[in-house]
């Protein structure tokens, strides 16, 4: 063997064991199907509230199929998880769990900070999944060179909580509002008959309806190419059907999350758009108001236009480092690809799941008496696979900061919103070195 | 007469004073009271309009959910084990430094005090890391140590002593030397006596501190049956489901013993805050 191929074997070995530095112990992770009997150990998962929860009952389930896996389920709060999660990642991986769940808009953000920091699940041979879910999910889990990070868990198809008894006052039928000029007609009618507003908009803190105005025409703050987009007609367009909602005093300036609860169990707002999580507030905070609340689809920008779009969801990600890969990627794969763990985790604690065979449970088709015995799953799993893709990137955190300043500045101050998304997009730039789309 | 117009005009002072002072009670009270509501109601309750004044009867089933959920007397357990042997120990440690630096001659006295003060300008999240690297790895984590330990030397406690002490007459400390008194015997029995109201006042601080520290706590326990009461009330907030009756209640619980402490140290706390106003 010639001396430079000794040296560069000798310097491959060193980095396929510095690449298997991080796996202590776990087999390298190529094999995806591994005897589930043979897998064993114990493993800790981290989530919030009531996703914790809907882990939490999966776990019966699951070691049916592994018998010798013990999970436990931490619950913690969704911002201290973040604290710890990014603490722990920052400290090489000290102190975290085997498995947690991730936001999907935060997922690029962790990436781009700790590329070493989660599991290539491609590895363990997850890409056998990728037909199983909701198109629009699929892209935003993988990284840039398309292996998995994370496994698709819930989505936020979103649609619009109606409060029926304002509507029947005021004598206005929610299926003849098919686009935003609809909506805005019935606003009025409402406002003048019953003087509640239409909807309530945490106008200086959180764009949410902006973003879900974006995702409605196909885009977000940044293109499919990564290029700061929310400048463009789209965005425009939905800034100012916003304003123009202000300006005919049917936005009611909600005062953050509980400002937003508040003036939807008062009987203040008329309608809420929001993602489909938003059911399980409702239900909790108001169960008084059970037959009172109804959902249609977001309306559309242009008669026939797209009515399905997306807010919020999460994921399950495994992390380097984690004692027990072998056993945490089985969990993540039992947890997100099993219909009955997805139906359970919808029908007990209201997360909507990507996964599609999930939708032909039997659950879909069951009326809800709270939402007036509407089938309102059914509806948002239909809206869950229209949904066109966003890519979030890993400035997501920055462009909703300057998009909800400029929402407040084109609602508040009265400015133009073509300049205020222009004022918002160059920040954005500056501070993050993407290019603006002209 | 004019006695009699002095009369009426402190009459009237007086009103505008109590006045004053009543709108301050209410504004400082009332959130308290609404805390105590927010306790005794189901969590939508909260949310109503016009807002509900009065306690409702729900106060044991959220202590049920909160107990169910948080394990809530474990965790003021926790909290108390914690706080309280952090107040003793860091009492102990800030007045000893602050006795060196207000009374004892020493090579690079007030270099080390100056580096001292510049500690205290140190954001807390820069040290967050390296102590959270440091605590994995001697094998800290989840340990009520990890969290008493790294503040027990509080600068600004430090600080708050020396500026105290060094009121302290250096004739006494001579008298007592010339007694023959040795420095340990000194320090407890003629510096620690007269400096009370500042001992009340640093305790109250640094129990204040740590009773309500969160964010190295969340990060360095990991485990749940080891959570403080900030950590464990933070647990409660997930995303679109909260449970304010139990938030409400946890905090309840949690600010019962600040305000028992301060009672207990009320007297020498506003003397201290005084101390040195006046010289006698």
């Amino acid at each position: 063997m010639k001396p430079w191929k000794t040296m560069l074997a000798g310097a491959l070995s060193v980095s396929m064991l510095a690449a298997c530095g991080g796996n202590d112990g776990a087999d390298g992770g190529a094999d995806g199907e591994a005897d589930p009997d043979e897998v064993s150990g114990e493993i800790t998962v981290w989530g919030w509230n009531v996703a914790a929860a809907s882990m939490e009952i999966a776990i019966e389930g699951f070691q049916e199929e592994y018998p010798d896996v013990d999970v436990t389920v931490e619950d913690i709060g969704r911002e201290d998880l973040y604290d710890r999660l990014t603490v722990g990642l920052a400290a090489g991986g000290s102190g975290l769990p085997d498995v947690t769940m991730v936001e999907t808009d935060r997922l690029d953000n962790y990436i781009a900070e700790f590329p070493d920091g989660f599991v290539n699940l491609s590895e363990y041979g997850f890409d056998e999944h990728e037909d199983k879910f909701a198109e629009s999910k699929i892209e935003t889990m993988k990284n840039n060179d398309g292996d998995f990070v994370a496994a698709p868990w819930d989505i936020g198809p979103a649609g619009v909580f109606y409060n029926i008894p304002l509507f029947e006052e005021a004598g206005v039928n929610p299926d003849d509002i098919e686009t935003w000029d609809d909506y805005i007609a019935a606003g009025e009618t409402i406002l003048e008959e019953t003087e509640a507003q239409m909807l309530p908009v945490d106008i200086s803190a959180d764009d949410n309806l902006f973003r879900m105005m974006l995702n409605l025409q196909g885009t977000y703050y940044f293109d499919e190419d990564g290029n700061i987009n929310l400048h463009n007609e789209e965005g425009q367009q939905a800034l100012s059907t916003i304003k123009e909602m202000r300006e005919k005093d049917l936005v009611a300036n909600a005062d953050g999350w509980d400002g937003t609860v508040t003036a939807t169990v008062n009987n203040q707002v008329a309608t809420v758009p929001f993602g489909v999580w938003y059911a399980g507030t409702i239900m909790d905070q108001a169960p008084e108001q059970e037959g009172e609340w109804g959902v249609f689809k977001l309306p559309a920008f242009e008669e026939g236009g797209n009515r399905d779009a997306n807010l919020g969801g999460s994921d399950l990600t495994v992390i380097n480092g984690s004692d027990n890969e072998q056993a945490a990627y089985a969990f993540v794969e039992y947890f997100t690809t099993d219909s009955d763990a997805q139906v359970n985790a919808l029908s007990e604690y209201g997360i909507f799941p990507s996964l599609l065979e999930a939708y032909d449970d039997p659950f879909f088709e069951e009326e809800d008496e709270y939402f007036n015995n509407e089938p309102i799953w059914s509806l948002f799993a239909d809206i869950s696979e229209g949904v066109l893709p966003a890519n979030y990137t890993s400035d997501y955190a920055r462009a909703l900061r300057y998009s909800s300043d400029a929402q407040a500045n084109a609602l508040l101050q009265d400015a133009d919103p073509a300049e205020a998304l222009r004022e918002a997009a160059d920040m954005i730039a500056n501070e993050t070195q993407r290019d603006i789309n002209e | 007469m004019t006695n009699n117009k002095n009369k009426t005009t402190t009459i009237l002072k007086k009103i505008g004073l109590y006045t004053l002072l009543g709108i301050g009670v209410f504004l400082s009270m009332f959130p308290f009271y609404w805390m105590f509501i927010g306790a005794t109601n189901p969590s939508g309750a909260i949310f109503s309009m016009p807002p509900n004044l009065v306690p409702g009867d729900h106060f044991f089933e959220n202590l049920r959910n909160l107990n169910e959920n948080v394990g809530i007397w474990r965790v003021i357990m926790n909290s108390l084990i914690i706080t309280l042997t952090f107040t003793v120990v860091s009492v102990m440690i800030c007045s000893a430094a602050g006795f060196a630096f207000a009374k004892y001659q020493f090579k690079g006295r007030d270099p080390i005090f100056f580096m001292l003060l510049l500690a205290i300008m140190i954001p807390y999240h820069v040290t967050l890391i390296p102590l959270f690297e440091l605590m994995a790895n001697v094998g800290w984590l989840n340990t009520y140590q990890a969290v008493i330990l790294p503040h027990l030397a509080y600068p600004f406690a430090i600080f708050l002593m020396r500026q105290n002490m060094r009121s302290i007459p250096n004739s006494l400390l001579e008298a007592a030397r010339v007694d023959g008194a040795g420095e340990m015997r000194i320090f407890f029995t003629v510096v620690l006596p007269t400096m009370r109201p500042a001992l009340a006042a640093v305790a109250i601080f640094l129990f204040m501190f740590q009773w309500n520290n969160f964010l190295w706590p969340l990060v360095v326990l990991g485990d749940s049956s080891m959570y403080t009461l900030p950590v464990a009330l933070s647990s409660l907030v997930g995303m679109s489901r909260i449970d304010y009756g139990q938030i409400m209640l946890g905090t309840t619980l949690s600010t019962l013993p600040i305000m028992v402490f301060f009672l207990l140290l009320q007297r020498q706390f506003i003397s201290g805050i005084l101390g040195g106003s006046v010289k006698e």
